[in-house]
């Protein structure tokens, strides 16, 4: 890993304890921690310059956790991993789709909580425009709100899903290795092998493909990997 | 007289048309004979040609002349009589009858009128008792009291054609009857009773020209009892709707607080075991305090507790909802056992099913292992041993895990509950867990599209729970 600098996180929760601790965690592992207690707070520190990373948790006082996700995502695709109690996610979950990369329940488990970060900050190179992806006349990709339009139908994807596909199309039409595949949809602590991509992939050509046994999209490399194309009429 | 009575009646029980034709008859016959008789008598020495065969003739005359006024009276008399009873048995048969229109003021037209007067009332009470039918059939107890008291006083009138009507729950011995005054409207009154109980008073006034008999007051007192039926029924359902809105008051309440509890506790766990991760990471000695790692412990088996009531709660209000993923069943089972640190338990893990991969909600299939697993061990007796056998059905595509455990086993009558809620083994009753184990597990595992069952088993060999999963065979590049 050669950085030419620490990778700033900003961290935005209301408990003071998880703050220190979890400050004090993500600096023992080289981040560059800011902290905010509420959405006033954290927007204050966002004037001062943009992190490359924010711990948001949706349960705050003053300008609450969405609210403060969604004023972030319409100025800049910054990433976002929400960090909070497992049933905030519920009447939020659709939401929680259109402004977070991630989520991570409360309590944590700390190496979860860094394989996450580190999966988020490894596609930073990555960036794709948060708009619809016009791939053929039967494939519209709308990644920024894990959607897909099939054929006239939208279709939901699953995080999983959405980060192969968001890994695919950031080289669009170019091969993607099967272990880049994998270290953009899992994390370390999830023991997946390229078992894992073989059969998503299997599982995504069924949704996305409008034949599946003769895919047009996503199409399998031997002995190398995947390759999001655009559909030959649109080529032509 | 009083030796005769069996000959009169016999003699009445005659058919009234032939005593009549007989009496009529000999009335008119009788004279003659007795007259033509005398005659013969007075005459029978002289040979007088004439007057005999004369007298013979005049009586066989007045006896054919009787014959036939008697046949015209009895025709007479009897045809308005049969139009009588044709009518009245009509009415008894519950027919409607037109009424009979006889000429004169004779016995006989005051019978037709009677008759007549009888069978239209008849008519009407059967008009009201259809009425009544049909309005009571429409009381229904969501309606109300109010609303139903307000209805039957209505109804009342439009049944029984009453002037104005009045139903008040009030006990009817507390209200003096009106008087009746002729020429004015006719008071009427019935009590709604229902069930030996009396519920209130209806009352109401007649047009004077109305007749009310002992049949108009049964159809009152009928009608009030029904009214009385609806309205107990009314005023119950009213009770079991409040006591409804009620409970499901206390349940949304419960609910409400089950989430707020179990949120407050994540708070706090959250610090804790994220300063017992950076204590046991800051040194050596404390990576291995044994002390540290039973706080992790705890606080981790604390935090699964809690998930479990959370949800719990997510399940009761319907917003739970699995993120699908691919799953390698058998390190998740061998990840969620390593988790519940139970490393003096014997544990064996076949995996029959490499390659396959399960599909189902991470997070949730771990809540699932931790119960399933924690419960093995709890009732498998610490010194037991754990089997756990993952199996894939090719033809299904579903994935079978089996886990087992070595305990007591499960009685018959904890078979049947086992996977309600706060369900906990007889033998265990003071178990540590919530109780809401195997239920959250189930509802989990069919929210993924599988299914979690209880093997059948023998007494004492232990119990074996099955999951199933939809699953996806082992995959290639292509």
């Amino acid at each position: 890993m050669i950085e030419p600098r620490a990778q700033r996180i900003l961290l935005v929760d209301d408990d003071a304890n998880l703050l220190v601790v979890l400050s004090e965690q993500l600096r023992d592992d080289g981040y560059d921690v800011e902290t905010a207690r509420d959405g006033q707070e954290a927007l204050h520190r966002l004037e001062a310059g943009w992190p490359d990373l924010i711990l948001l948790d949706l349960m705050m006082p003053k300008v609450d956790g969405l609210a403060l996700a969604r004023a972030i995502k319409a100025a800049a695709d910054l990433p976002i991993i929400v960090l909070s109690a497992i049933d905030t996610a519920d009447s939020k979950a659709r939401l929680l789709d259109e402004v977070a990369e991630d989520y991570v329940s409360k309590p944590y488990h700390y190496p979860e909580l860094r394989a996450r970060i580190e999966r988020v900050l490894r596609r930073l190179g990555d960036r794709i425009p948060r708009q619809s992806l016009v791939l053929g006349p039967n494939l519209t990709l709308d990644l920024h709100r894990k959607a897909a339009t099939v054929g006239g139908t939208e279709v939901q994807l699953t995080p999983t899903e959405s980060r192969l596909l968001y890994a695919m199309a950031a080289s669009l039409g170019d091969t993607v290795a099967t272990e880049t595949l994998l270290a953009r949809a899992w994390t370390d602590t999830e023991e997946a092998d390229a078992s894992y991509v073989w059969v998503s992939i299997r599982r995504l050509r069924q949704k996305i493909e409008v034949d599946p046994d003769k895919p047009v999209h996503l199409l399998t490399v031997r002995g190398l990997g995947y390759r999001l194309v655009p559909s030959r009429a649109e080529n032509g | 007289m009083a030796d005769k009575p069996t000959a009169r009646e016999s003699l009445f029980e005659l058919p009234f048309r032939i005593l009549l034709t007989a009496a009529l008859i000999l009335s008119a016959v009788l004279p003659l004979v007795v007259f033509g008789a005398i005659l013969l008598a007075a005459r029978l020495d002289t040979d007088d040609r004439v007057v005999v065969p004369l007298l013979i003739a005049l009586m066989v005359a007045a006896a054919f002349f009787g014959l036939l006024v008697a046949a015209v009276a009895v025709a007479s008399l009897t045809k308005p009589l049969r139009r009588i009873t044709a009518a009245v048995e009509r009415v008894a048969a519950g027919e409607s009858s037109p009424p009979i229109h006889l000429t004169g003021d004779d016995e006989l037209a005051r019978l037709a009128e009677s008759h007549n007067r009888i069978a239209a009332e008849a008519q009407r009470r059967n008009r009201e008792l259809g009425a009544l039918l049909r309005a009571i059939a429409e009381y229904s107890p969501a309606q109300g009291v109010a609303a139903l008291t307000a209805r039957a006083a209505s109804d009342a009138c439009a049944i029984f054609g009453l002037i104005d009507a009045q139903l008040r729950l009030v006990d009817p011995a507390t209200v003096p009857p009106a008087e009746v005054i002729p020429g004015d409207p006719r008071p009427v009154r019935a009590a709604t009773r229902a069930g030996g109980e009396t519920l209130g008073l209806l009352t109401g006034n007649l047009p004077a020209t109305r007749s009310w008999e002992r049949a108009d007051q049964d159809l009152l007192d009928l009608f009030a009892s029904e009214v009385g039926v609806a309205l107990r029924n009314a005023e119950l359902f009213g009770q079991i709707e409040k006591q409804n809105a009620r409970l499901l008051e206390l349940d949304a309440a419960k609910d409400e607080f089950l989430r707020g509890i179990s949120h407050n506790l994540q708070t706090p766990l959250t610090s804790i075991r994220a300063y017992v991760d950076q204590l046991r990471s800051s040194s050596v000695e404390a990576a291995k305090d044994r002390r540290l790692q039973i706080v992790a412990e705890q606080a981790d088996r604390l935090t699964r507790l809690v998930r479990q009531l959370l949800t719990v709660t997510r399940l009761e209000a319907g917003v739970l909802r699995p993120e699908v993923e691919v799953i390698a069943l058998g390190l998740r089972v061998r990840r969620a056992w390593e988790a519940l640190n139970a490393a003096t338990v014997d544990f064996e893990l076949r995996d029959l099913a490499r390659g396959w991969l399960a599909v189902g909600d991470p997070d949730q299939l771990d809540q699932v292992l931790w119960a399933l697993l924690d419960n093995a061990l709890k009732y498998g007796g610490r010194e037991g041993k754990i089997e756990v056998e993952v199996a894939a059905d090719e033809a299904t595509s579903r994935l079978h895990l089996t886990i087992t455990d070595h305990g007591s086993g499960i009685s018959a009558a904890d078979r049947k509950r086992v996977f309600t809620r706060f369900t906990r083994g007889a033998a265990q009753t003071s178990g540590d867990g919530t109780g809401l184990g195997l239920y959250v597990s189930r509802q989990l595992l069919r929210k993924m599209g599988g299914e979690l069952t209880l093997e059948p088993a023998g007494q004492g060999s232990g119990a074996t729970f099955r999951i199933t999963l939809p699953g996806e065979p082992p995959g290639d590049e292509g």
